[in-house]
């Protein structure tokens, strides 16, 4: 205990060195708090982005239709899958969907588009199209069909305006066509939304397919918690996969973007580095300064029977102390900093990344995690960085130390 | 190692060889030359001794308290302290056998200046793990043996050179050492300090049976050291024990 008030008081005894070393760290700190802040506020928002634009946090699909996109892979048991989800607690929505390749055509011209077929209201609580829809409404009536307004303008339609769907059914893979009418006409700021993609109602996609009214080709599902979404390990994936299902996360629906923000998350442990480097460097020059000015003090407490490894403690101690005051400063002048941006918002609005065009003010995430796990980072980074100085210390020859006296 | 108890002749307590030191030399290397500070010393010093060790700059007065303390290894011969050879100790035996049976004073004092008077006194006892109540006692029977009783908060920059100088002969004799190594104690302090300093630890030698080895310039501390030990180009000139 004496040599933790000893070590205390050393750091006091000039004051100015020790506040512009703690200021120094602090300041770097309080940078990778917010950094860090922002970038957690950036992926959350992207993945609610990428997420609650359509796509859904995760789904379910038959094994191989995803990258087939074949009709007769259909899920089967869709009607059971609903009604499981539904009734777990760590799902907030799910909707089921149909998907195919419809030609699509109007009067004036022609497009191939990927037709989805929807549950309006169970969609509602999953995606934003009801959000996207500017003309119109979302509600899809019977034999409506909602276009985005690239489409529209390709097709040369609006709403009101006949277009005819022409898809292949399961089974003998009959060309089929019916005649729907746009009841609505969107607008997502997604140019692949925009100008390839069509809603059409799900009982409407089963006829037209000749689907059983229980076959399902997705189910697009929203949780409670976000961190199930992208945690791999989690027991939900397990406990809904088997048999010919595929259940995935957002991970794995949009691997660029999983890249990109891993690819995020190297450069901030990069920028972690860079602060640590700055930590050691300066924890070293802090404890070097201090110590090249009590070099006889230290040959002083060697002589009166201090032994090396308390001399080591001693500086090992001072390095806790120092980067303790660092660590107040730089928490101090984090939160605030994060807390006044996180309060106020960046604008970021049409910046399109991995795929993901943003389009709500990010808001930096204060996590405890950051106050805890960079904090401890700062102190072990100085506390392994004293070593150096520390073993100096204890290896300092008394005589040497004291050459202008005894 | 325990200090006899306390005497009214100081010839009553002279007893047992505390230091021996054997041909000891001390060569320094700088660069490509070689300073021999110390050639072939051989000194012997009994408990109770109340010796100052003198010479002019560069006599091997400093490089000889160094070998005998230990904070210095000599080049050859060989040093003992109670029987004990200093150059076989490990550092750790070094700095635990200075703490128990060493007392330092040193030139300019030397008290650590983020402690108090009171701190300073105690801190050889709290690395020699002394529980506190003993510790206070003893820091407060050194300093009425030091005269500094009532400036125990104060820290060491807000003392005279003379009350400083007496904190450290108090933290010397805290640790109820057998030997105190005194580092020309009395040259930063007017002759009147200087004086009470050296009849206060002379009083502490005949008291207590306590070693003093000094080294020193001081004609005040030559003049009544009972053995005064000329030092000369780093070997003894003269060896003279005093009558009193």
């Amino acid at each position: 205990m004496y040599l933790v008030r000893l070590a205390w008081r050393n750091l006091l005894r000039n004051l100015r060195r020790t506040l512009l070393a703690g200021l120094a760290v602090g300041i770097g700190l309080a940078g990778l708090l917010f950094t860090d802040a922002l970038f957690v506020g950036l992926q959350e928002n992207m993945i609610r982005t990428a997420t609650e634009t359509f796509l859904g946090q995760g789904q379910i699909h038959r094994q191989g239709f995803r990258s087939h996109l074949e009709v007769e892979l259909a899920l089967s048991d869709g009607a059971e899958l609903m009604a499981r989800l539904d009734t777990d607690n760590r799902v907030r929505a799910a909707a089921p969907r149909t998907q195919f390749f419809a030609m699509i055509s109007s009067p004036a011209n022609v497009a191939a588009t990927s037709v989805f077929g929807i549950d309006p209201d169970r969609e509602h609580e999953v995606s934003l199209i009801h959000e996207a829809v500017e003309q119109g409404d979302a509600s899809l009536p019977s034999g409506g069909v909602l276009i985005g307004h690239e489409l529209a303008e390709l097709l040369e339609v609006e709403l009101g305006d006949r277009l005819i769907v022409t898809a292949t059914t399961t089974g003998a893979g009959e060309l089929t066509q019916e005649m729907v009418r746009v009841s609505g006409i969107f607008r997502f700021g997604a140019r692949s939304l925009d100008d390839g993609v069509a809603f059409v109602p799900l009982e409407f996609s089963r006829k037209l397919l000749e689907l059983s009214s229980s076959d399902l080709h997705e189910i697009a599902i929203q949780f409670r918690d976000l961190g199930i979404a992208g945690d791999r390990s989690h027991p939900f994936w397990r406990q809904y996969s088997g048999g010919d299902r595929e259940v995935l996360g957002w991970r794995d629906l949009l691997p660029e973007l999983d890249a990109m923000l891993e690819l995020s998350q190297f450069s901030m442990f990069v920028v972690l580095l860079i602060l640590f480097g700055v930590v050691a460097l300066s924890v070293i020059n802090t404890l070097f300064m201090s110590l090249h000015e009590r070099t006889f003090e230290f040959g002083v407490l060697r002589a009166v029977g201090t032994r090396p490894r308390q001399l080591f403690l001693l500086i090992v101690l001072e390095a806790a102390c120092l980067s303790l005051i660092s660590i107040a400063i730089g928490s101090l002048f984090g939160l605030t900093s994060t807390a006044l941006v996180a309060h106020t918002g960046i604008d970021y609005s049409g910046i399109d990344m991995a795929g993901v065009t943003i389009t709500r003010l990010v808001h930096p995430v204060i996590t405890v995690d950051q106050y805890v796990m960079f904090p401890a980072w700062v102190l072990g980074f100085a506390l392994v960085a004293s070593i150096y100085p520390a073993t100096y210390a204890a290896r300092m020859e008394p005589a040497q130390a004291m050459r202008r006296s005894l | 190692m325990t200090p006899p108890a306390s005497s009214s002749s100081p010839a009553a307590y002279i007893g047992d060889t505390l230091i021996r030191v054997e041909s000891a030399s001390r060569t320094y290397v700088t660069g490509e030359v070689e300073i021999p500070a110390l050639s072939e010393v051989s000194l012997t010093v009994s408990q109770g001794e109340f010796t100052a060790v003198a010479g002019p700059s560069g006599s091997g007065k400093s490089t000889l308290l160094n070998l005998i303390s230990g904070l210095d290894t000599p080049t050859a011969g060989a040093i003992y302290i109670a029987g004990r050879r200093v150059s076989d100790m490990t550092g750790t035996e070094l700095s635990d056998f200075r703490r128990d049976h060493m007392g330092f004073i040193f030139q300019s004092y030397n008290l650590i200046p983020v402690l108090s008077v009171t701190e300073n006194v105690e801190y050889i006892m709290l690395l020699q793990g002394v529980p506190a109540a003993e510790r206070r006692s003893r820091v407060e029977e050194a300093l009425e043996l030091v005269a500094l009783a009532g400036i125990s908060s104060r820290r060491p920059d807000q003392l005279s050179g003379g009350q400083q100088q007496r904190v450290a002969i108090a933290r010397a004799m805290v640790s109820q050492p057998n030997l105190i190594l005194a580092d020309e104690p009395t040259a930063n302090l007017d002759s009147a300090t200087g004086s009470a300093l050296v009849d206060m630890m002379r009083q502490i030698n005949s008291e207590r049976g306590v070693t003093f080895l000094f080294s020193t310039h001081d004609i005040m501390i030559m003049e009544r050291a009972r053995r005064l030990v000329t030092l000369r180009d780093g070997r003894i000139d003269n060896d003279e024990v005093r009558n009193e």
